[in-house]
């Protein structure tokens, strides 16, 4: 019996606390103290039990009797007041902030390298990423470096202090994303369509160099690739990141690893190609492109006479200056700890 | 490599009405990048005395009229390091020509003439040159009586415009060679070669040397010098002169001297030594050694017109190394295929030979001989197709999207990126500012033993020498640095490196997060934790005490450590993830369970009991008593006071007292057996 009663105690407090209207409080209060009520027919069943435990259990129920009266009162007044609030017109001063919930900050970079990719996700190009320490052999060696060349300098690369690897010679930071050329060919069949977002490193620090940064790389190869294509991705890329009256250009330029290389350049957003103070004659310069060198295409385990292809690269940072709105006079702003430019994006 | 030129000395080599500004629009579009146009007004007022009488001589050029006011224009030209050939007039005036005649404009490269038919001297004064070919390609030089004094209005405007500072005529002619033809000279006060004997041979370490510019040097060996045959070095060779043998006011006969040398060995001595002359950016790029006899022929000429030089010597070619002439085979086929229209072979071919390339067509392949001043950049075929598209006009080329690829499925749960970006997005929608910090950190921050962390071998500082191990103490320097505010939360997700033996590292991505808050409580962060590993799929990771001892937590899935949860005083704290092992978790599965039809009964169980039993384990013990208890959570803690809601539920029918009142008891028991509570 005593159990019963603290079952009927434990139902009904529940359905109480979760009644959500008076209706439905009234209907509670009915099944339960209600003349047919489950604890008014089990006080009603006292006269059953052994009358030496009829003063205790007498007790307990009256006890429980009173404390769901006391309930129901409470949460009658509760759902009154919720009521009241809803119905009257109180004046609003909706001009008032809000209480907000707390926004953390998305770092800039992260916010550029999201919409970069999904610009070339569209278009079917898979983001990856390889190694940040890397051998030398796919951050030169294999991309057509010569053995001299200057940015094999210790002043312009950083060397890792390990010994080197018998066959792909010492550890460097990779110093641009154009290493992840020779991992996908690696790793893929034609044909290829990479985007390449990491983490690079290059000896050098200033209002517009930090030793680290973030390069992206595109890399295309396929039967029947031409410069064509490139041009068209640039396009692509230009009207969907700067916007649609905007255009991308190609230039003569020299790198070592792609014949013909180009300079890419976007034409100014704020003069519109006119030439102004911020451009140079009407544009921009975003980065470097070029056609996959016949070399590259051979280190990376392709044949230069059936396969050719594109690649183009820049830093994500030059990427986001270039941006209306975003001229940071000093990119080592970006990796700067400052919270207060931080919590500007 | 940026150079500027005047106007008016360029078209003294390029015959055209094209105006500055058309002709840099041109060029950057197809050959190098004009990065300004400067217009100058130059006029009779600079002109010191006795401009005016060699004009009349004849000493100046045609073009610039000395009197009244004459426009000119500078062009300010980044040409790229492979073409050393383009920083100097001729080289851009011959491009600017094949450029203009491709666009339908008329112009001309009017190639420079230079007198070489000497007489043999009568009386020769003697020099004695001894040449390594291991360190110098050619060697012209001739020796000359010379008239020391200052340059004519002409060549000093032409080098203050093209940024060089005019000193006297003797050191102006070799500036001039260099900006016009493209090939470093150097001149000697041959007076001042006591032994009159040049020897060229590799420097050894610590030797020392004062360059002209009167600074000391002390070179690291393997330089190329000059050796006056008893020791002393006299000149750095394709560098700087040096402040012993170099031209005085009173100089009265030089040994004009021009060397084309090995690049590398340049470029080495070069950088070593901090001298970044313009004598040696050319050098290191590697200079047409056939330019070297018209450097020394066009200097003749030129002292003799401005320093009434004569002649005192024959002239000495010492040319050891003469590069090979090189022919590439190109068919229309692959002009076409990279290009990705059609050329006509005629157009190619016209555009290579303005170029100076000698070309054979044969049906439908070109042969093709290479200039020597393009012996160093020109290879392979692409090279060639670059010459042509380039002159041909990139801009004219269309724009088309590769054609879309075959690709095998796609697998949201198994995109790493969808993961990564899930975990940024929650953090800022929780109040978190992600942050990115330097990959490098001072051993101070290492946090580890120094010997089990990768270290550079050529750190730009101090502060960046390690490749760090852990994010947390980068973080840790924010906060530091943002000392005035109360409270923070920021982020990194980033790689961490683990050195392996004879292998590249283990990069392991990372996430890591600091919160500093006055009276930061353990279990706020851990709820950060447990809600983001539910957020991504996690329900069933664990936490221990710390093995490394310390406050805080060890958390784990199943076996694998996931990372931990640190505390580090009352206002801060930190968790850091390996986010590697925890993507093997991630999941995107959800399993339905059917909504319970018959209603559950809830109970409230208060219970006093010793503090160091653990939330989980009084958990588990309820838990495990029924399988009718379906849910059991904590709704407060006082002092050694836990409650607990219990929630019984039978999903097929509606419970009776009966059957409650038996697990309850069950329960009751089981935790005074097991922890010896009291429940109230």
């Amino acid at each position: 019996m005593e159990e019963e009663l603290l079952k009927i105690k434990n139902d009904a407090s529940t359905l109480i606390f979760e009644a959500e209207d008076t209706d439905e409080l009234n209907k509670i209060k009915l099944s339960f103290l209600g003349k047919k009520g489950i604890l008014t027919f089990a006080i009603k069943n006292l006269s059953k039990i052994p009358i030496e435990r009829r003063p205790e259990i007498g007790k307990l129920a009256n006890e429980i009797k009173n404390t769901l009266e006391i309930l129901v009162e409470d949460k009658e007044k509760a759902l009154n007041i919720q009521k009241e609030t809803k119905i009257e017109k109180k004046h609003i001063d909706v001009t008032l902030p809000g209480i907000k919930p707390q926004l953390g900050h998305l770092h800039l970079v992260t916010q550029a390298i999201e919409e970069i990719t999904a610009i070339f996700e569209k278009i079917g190009f898979e983001r990856v990423r390889y190694p940040e320490a890397e051998w030398d052999w796919y951050g030169f060696t294999a991309l057509n470096f010569p053995e001299n060349h200057p940015a094999r300098d210790e002043w312009e690369t950083f060397f890792i202090d390990r010994k080197p690897h018998p066959k792909y010679g010492p550890m460097i930071l990779t110093p641009h994303t154009s290493s992840g050329q020779i991992r996908e060919m690696e790793r893929r069949k034609p044909p290829i369509r990479m985007l390449n977002i990491a983490k690079c490193y290059r000896r050098q620090s200033d209002v517009s160099h930090t030793p680290m940064f973030h390069q992206m790389e595109g890399l295309v190869v396929n039967k029947n690739i031409s410069i064509n294509h490139l041009k068209g991705t640039l396009d692509y890329f230009a009207r969907s990141y700067y916007g649609e009256e905007r255009k991308a250009r190609i230039r003569p330029y020299h790198f070592q690893f792609t014949e013909p290389s180009f300079e890419v350049d976007i034409s100014c957003g704020v003069c519109k190609g006119k030439g102004c103070k911020l451009c140079k004659e009407g544009w921009l310069e975003l980065g470097g492109a070029g056609m996959v060198h016949p070399n590259v295409l051979k280190n990376g385990g392709f044949d230069p006479k059936e396969y050719t292809g594109f690649a183009f690269g820049w830093g994500i940072e030059r990427v986001l200056m270039m941006k209306e709105g975003i001229e940071i006079d000093d990119l080592r702003t970006l990796y700067s700890t400052n919270l207060d430019f931080l919590e500007q994006f | 490599m940026n150079i500027k030129i005047l106007d008016s000395w360029l078209r003294e080599y390029l015959k055209t009405k094209v105006k500055a500004e058309e002709l840099g629009k041109y060029l950057s579009l197809t050959s190098v990048s004009i990065e300004k146009i400067e217009k100058v007004t130059q006029g009779q007022s600079k002109a010191p005395p006795g401009t005016v009488a060699k004009q009349r001589l004849g000493l100046l050029p045609g073009g610039l009229k000395m009197t009244g006011q004459t426009e000119d224009y500078v062009y300010d030209i980044e040409v790229t390091t492979n073409r050393p050939d383009l920083m100097s007039i001729i080289g851009i005036a011959r491009e600017a020509a094949t450029v203009l005649s491709q666009e339908g404009k008329k112009a001309e490269y009017t190639e420079a003439k230079y007198k070489n038919n000497f007489k043999p001297q009568e009386k020769t004064l003697e020099i004695n040159i001894k040449n390594d070919p291991k360190l110098v390609n050619r060697i012209c030089a001739i020796i000359m009586e010379v008239k020391i004094g200052e340059s004519p209005e002409f060549i000093k405007q032409r080098l203050e415009a093209s940024g060089i500072r005019s000193l006297n005529n003797l050191i102006d002619v070799t500036n001039y060679i260099m900006r016009e033809i493209g090939h470093p000279t150097h001149v000697f006060d041959y007076d001042r070669l006591d032994t009159k004997t040049l020897i060229i041979r590799e420097s050894k370490p610590g030797e020392k040397i004062i360059t002209l510019d009167g600074k000391i040097h002390t070179l690291k060996g393997g330089d190329i010098v000059a050796d006056n045959g008893q020791g002393e070095i006299v000149d750095l060779l394709g560098v700087m002169g040096t402040e012993n043998s170099v031209v005085t006011e009173k100089t009265k006969r030089i040994l004009f001297f021009i060397d084309n040398n090995d690049p590398q060995k340049i470029r080495k001595t070069s950088m070593n030594l901090g001298i970044r002359s313009e004598a040696a950016v050319l050098n290191e790029k590697g200079v047409d050694p056939s330019l070297t006899i018209s450097a020394l022929l066009r200097g003749i000429e030129l002292y003799q017109k401005i320093a009434d030089a004569e002649i005192v010597s024959n002239i000495i070619d010492i040319y050891p190394n003469k590069p090979e002439v090189k022919e590439i085979k190109i068919s229309q086929e692959k002009i076409n295929e990279v290009i990705g229209i059609n050329i006509p072979l005629k157009i190619s071919t016209q555009i290579l030979k303005r170029l100076g390339f000698h070309v054979i067509s044969k049906r439908n392949n070109l042969n093709i001989t290479v200039p020597s001043w393009r012996n160093n950049d020109i290879e392979i075929p692409e090279d060639i197709i670059e010459e042509i598209a380039r002159i041909y006009g990139y801009y004219k080329l269309p724009n088309i999207l590769p054609p879309l690829l075959k690709k095998g499925p796609y697998h949201l749960e198994d995109d790493p990126l969808y993961w990564e970006r899930k975990v940024k997005n929650t953090l800022i929608y929780w109040g978190f500012t992600e942050v990115y910090t330097y990959s490098f950190v001072s051993e101070n921050l290492l946090e580890g033993p120094p010997e089990e962390a990768l270290k550079l071998s050529n750190p730009l500082n101090e502060d960046m020498l390690y490749m760090r191990k852990t994010i947390v103490p980068s973080l840790l320097e924010v906060i530091k640095n943002n000392e005035e505010r109360n409270e923070i939360k920021i982020f990194e997700l980033a790689n961490v490196y683990q050195p392996r033996p004879n292998d590249l590292p283990q990069e392991i991505l990372t996430l890591a997060a600091v919160i500093k808050k006055p009276n930061l409580n353990f279990y706020e962060i851990k709820g950060i934790v447990e809600q983001l590993l539910n957020g991504l799929g996690i329900k069933n990771a664990n936490y221990k005490n710390r093995q490394k001892g310390g406050l805080g937590a060890d958390i784990y899935i199943k076996n694998d450590y996931i990372g931990e949860i640190e505390i580090l005083d009352d206002n801060l704290s930190n968790f850091e993830l390996n986010f590697e092992i925890t993507r093997k978790y991630t999941t995107l599965k959800k399993t339905y369970k059917p909504i319970p039809k018959f209603p559950p009964t809830i109970e409230d169980v208060r219970l006093t009991i010793d503090p160091k039993i653990s939330y989980q384990q009084i958990v588990s013990t309820i838990k495990t008593q029924s399988n009718l208890v379906v849910e059991v959570s904590l709704l407060d803690v006082y002092e050694d006071k836990k409650t607990f809601r219990i929630k019984y539920q039978n999903p097929y029918k509606t419970l009776t007292t009966e059957e409650v009142t038996k697990v309850r008891e069950n329960i009751y028991k089981a935790l005074i057996k097991e922890f010896k509570v009291k429940i109230t």
